[in-house]
């Protein structure tokens, strides 16, 4: 009787009175609906309103229980125990149990899917009970609740009866535009790249879910009409809002701008390993090999004005790899590198390039928020110390494979941490280049003291030991000024008046978070 | 006769292999899909392993003839952003694309005779010249800065019409429409203007200059001369003889406004071939991108083809010059 109560009293809360539909726009569809096959923002970003892993992140990116209400480290060895919800069903019905946790790490870890790479350490995954995991690491990882909250949950015997067992990513299968989650929405209509419509679960477990009853996604790509989208109250929401168009937002009639900080921060890598410049002129060797011309550099941006007039005010200058929000992140080292034209024309003459050089600078032109006009920036600001950067800038999907192939001496580059740590930007950037690591670490910075403190740092499980090891990491990268680290990317969506919406700083859209007043 | 055709022809299927083939050198330097295809944690190890198996690492005249290998028997591959065939794409789209090119098309012919007449007739009027100094905006401002300042005049300001996408469309099976709602024939409509005001311009002075010809031509003034009304030598002996050359300019334009589509589908996210394209190219879909340019070089040598064979068929001379050594 009293559950039964219980659960009206919910159902009631859950079905609202009205019917409430959201229409938002994105620039970029997921291009895949299979949660294994895809992991970019974009994708992960979507699915998370439709599949559940077992932890997820909160409005303010902490981690919290999700398909597992509580887990601890292992007692005998190095790995973790997840303790899993009980009555949580997939969105066909089936019961959601350790067998498809198991499935679940068998189809993200296989060489056939883009997440790999999250499980890199795990040897082996088991289930005690029905509602017990224990996922074994070779070493103890103290992070790993953190670093699978978009490790989602698919059910095995869906996943057998539509012959989509491991994800493909070439040829797409079943579960490319199927979904079948444990998530608040279901999706009940997908056309790939015109519409995405979204339905709420009501046998879903959880009650912190707003009152949207019908969600449908449309990407616009042209930021232009995407605005005129919202300012005509066809959408009731669209992100990004392109930095030039945020005030008209902010100060028209029934439509608000929403400023957010991302997790992404922006910065300038440089070509170290190389023993001369791809653009160099007037100079012999490599200058960017020297730390001072590295610093030299820092000093001649002025990232304030860079905020002021290209970020119109939202972007928020940053002195590290990752931002204050993320785990680990250095306390002692947010100072940044003042703006200093003197000094770094004192930098750059005690390295010995009183006269400076020329070089070429390699920027994206579509990739980031006003990339290129950061770089056109950056090079009058350089050559005011007698820096003479030739720009370059490219569409992204030609400027990965330019950077690959080592065309630059300078470049620009947006990283978000991925695991929401300080150790992710350090693993990717900084440690020497391998097969595995460091594997956008273009400019080839190697340091055998930060090799030596990745693996340390990632299977520590003190805090304030692994606390202690990340100092002294980025105390390296800002002595060295491995990279010269500018601002963490602005946050800004626009939406209807009565829209209300919770931003995350992985520039995640979460639609369960939306309340249509 | 036969000779001729078979002739055009294999020379169409010629243009066609030399436009794949300038078409397949070029993907190269479009970029790279695999930093597309895999997210930012992949391993070298990865990205070869994925490249192997798209046959990325073979030179373009391979992938080419791999290309036209499964082309001709009606495969266009797997488009590397959604996994799903090509072809599937390509016939899910469209009726969108020819939808609005049809509409279009209609609208252009419609205004610019209307307005090209018009203009002839009433020569020195002032709403004549106004329309002649509107037709010039009309020709010089791009495309997508009219489609943009339609919709902040109409969709933002007025609130009459939608700013993006289709409406709501009816599925016949094999041809989705939106033609059939409310809302799909308002979404058509400034997408309509906007791509069919470059061609209604172009038209238009066509018909206005072929018209001022004719009205100088010594047949009219007999006619004048005879009494006709002025409304029958207009339309009924003038106009006649204007259109010949409107149609035949009309109907090369028809490739072009299919072609040009891509730009109005970007700006008012109309969900057709064009769109699709553009996406292609942003994601680096190869397969994609290779089948529409070959969709649009088919259509475009079809075009020519059947206009020359037209000609053909009406111009003798093209017969008795044989002998004397082509043309």
């Amino acid at each position: 009787m009293r559950t039964s109560l219980v659960i009206a009293t919910l159902g009631v809360l859950a079905a609202p009175a009205s019917a409430e539909t959201f229409r938002w726009a994105g620039q970029t569809d997921p291009n895949t609906m299979d949660p294994h096959a895809g992991n970019s923002a974009p994708v992960l970003g979507f699915l998370n309103n439709v599949y559940e892993g077992l932890v997820r992140r909160d409005r303010n990116m902490a981690i919290e229980p999700a398909l597992a209400t509580e887990w601890e480290p292992l007692e005998d060895g190095a790995g973790w125990r997840f303790h899993l919800r009980e009555g949580v069903t997939f969105h066909d019905g089936a019961d959601f149990t350790a067998d498809d946790v198991i499935f679940s790490y068998e189809r993200a870890s296989s060489a056939e899917a883009d997440t790999a790479s999250w499980f890199a350490g795990v040897t082996e995954v088991t289930a005690p009970d029905e509602y017990t995991v224990e996922i074994r690491t070779d070493a103890p990882n103290p992070i790993f609740p953190d670093s699978i909250a978009n490790w989602m949950m698919m059910d095995r015997g869906w996943a057998e009866a539509n012959n989509a067992t491991r994800p493909n990513i070439e040829q797409g299968s079943y579960a490319t535009l199927n979904t079948n989650g444990t998530g608040a929405y279901r999706i009940t209509e997908r056309e790939p790249a015109l519409r995405t419509v979204l339905a709420p679960f009501e046998e879903w477990w959880g009650d912190d879910r707003g009152n949207v009853t019908e969600g449908i996604f449309t990407p616009i790509e042209n930021s232009a009409t995407g605005v005129a989208a919202l300012l005509s109250g066809e959408v009731d929401m669209i992100e990004p809002v392109p930095v030039q168009d945020a005030e008209r937002i902010d100060n028209a009639e029934g439509v608000d701008l929403q400023r957010g900080v991302e997790a992404r921060v922006m910065m300038y890598g440089f070509s170290q390993d190389k023993d001369s410049l791809v653009g160099g002129d007037g100079v012999e060797g490599n200058p960017f090999q020297d730390p001072l011309v590295r610093q030299a550099v820092a000093h001649a941006i002025n990232v304030d004005a860079i905020r002021q007039t290209i970020m119109r005010g939202s972007a928020e200058p940053t002195a590290q790899l990752v931002s204050a929000a993320m785990r680990g992140y250095s306390e002692g080292l947010s100072e940044r590198p003042a703006y200093d034209p003197e000094r770094a024309r004192e930098l750059l003459a005690e390295a010995g390039y009183e006269d400076g050089f020329s070089f070429l600078l390699k920027c994206p032109n579509d990739r980031y928020i006003n990339d290129e006009s950061v770089c056109q920036a950056t090079v009058s600001m350089l050559a005011q110390v007698g820096l003479d950067a030739q720009l370059d800038a490219i569409p992204v999907r030609n400027y990965w494979p330019e950077l690959r192939a080592d065309e630059y001496d300078m470049y620009f580059l947006g990283w978000s941490p991925g695991t929401f740590d300080a150790e992710h930007p350090f693993r990717f950037l900084v440690h020497t280049p391998q097969e595995n690591i460091g594997t956008w670490n273009f400019g080839g910075y190697s340091n055998p003291r930060v090799d030596e403190l990745i693996p340390a740092i990632q299977s520590e499980i003190d805090e304030s030991a692994r606390q202690e090891m990340l100092d002294e990491i980025a105390g390296i990268v800002q002595d060295e000024m491995v990279y010269v680290p500018l601002y963490v990317q602005p946050l800004l969506w626009g939406t209807a008046e009565n829209i209300e919406l919770t931003q995350r700083e992985d520039n995640f859209f979460i639609l369960r978070w939306v309340t249509v007043n | 006769m036969l000779a001729y055709i078979i002739r055009r022809v294999a020379q169409s299927v010629l243009v066609l292999l030399v436009t794949g083939f300038v078409a397949f050198s070029m993907f190269s330097f479009v970029g790279d899909p695999i930093d597309n295809m895999l997210g930012q944690e992949r391993t070298q190890a990865d990205v070869e392993r994925l490249r192997t198996q798209l046959g990325l690492d073979q030179p373009f005249p391979v992938q080419y003839y791999k290309f036209l290998e499964q082309a001709v028997q009606g495969n266009f591959g797997l488009s590397y952003r959604q996994g799903r065939p090509v072809s599937e794409i390509l016939v899910e789209r469209l009726p969108a694309t020819l939808e609005l090119a049809a509409v279009s098309g209609l609208l252009a012919l419609a205004g610019g005779i209307g307005f090209g007449i018009f203009t002839a007739i009433r020569r020195r009027g002032p709403s004549a010249s106004t329309i002649m100094t509107l037709s010039l905006i009309g020709v010089s401002l791009p495309t997508f800065l009219i489609g943009i300042l339609l919709i902040y005049l109409f969709s933002v300001e007025l609130g009459w019409l939608p700013s993006f996408g289709r409406g709501q469309v009816v599925d016949l099976g094999w041809w989705s429409t939106g033609f059939l709602t409310e809302s799909g024939l308002k979404a058509l409509i400034l997408p309509a203007i906007t791509l069919g005001l470059y061609q209604m311009t172009l038209i238009m002075r066509l018909v206005r200059t072929e018209m001022l010809e004719v009205l100088r031509m010594d047949y009219i003034r007999f006619a004048r001369a005879r009494g006709i009304r002025e409304k029958s030598i207009n339309f009924r002996h003038a106009l006649k003889n204007t259109l010949v050359p409107v149609i035949t300019i009309t109907g090369l334009q028809l490739g072009s406004i299919i072609a040009f589509a891509i730009i109005t589908e970007t700006v008012f996210q109309w969900p057709g071939v064009g769109l699709l394209f553009i996406n292609a190219i942003q994601f680096v879909d190869i397969p994609v991108m290779a089948a529409y340019l070959m969709m649009i070089s088919v259509m475009f040598v079809g075009i020519n083809l059947i206009v020359d064979m037209l000609y053909f068929a009406i111009d003798p001379r093209l017969r008795v010059d044989r002998t004397a050594g082509g043309h």
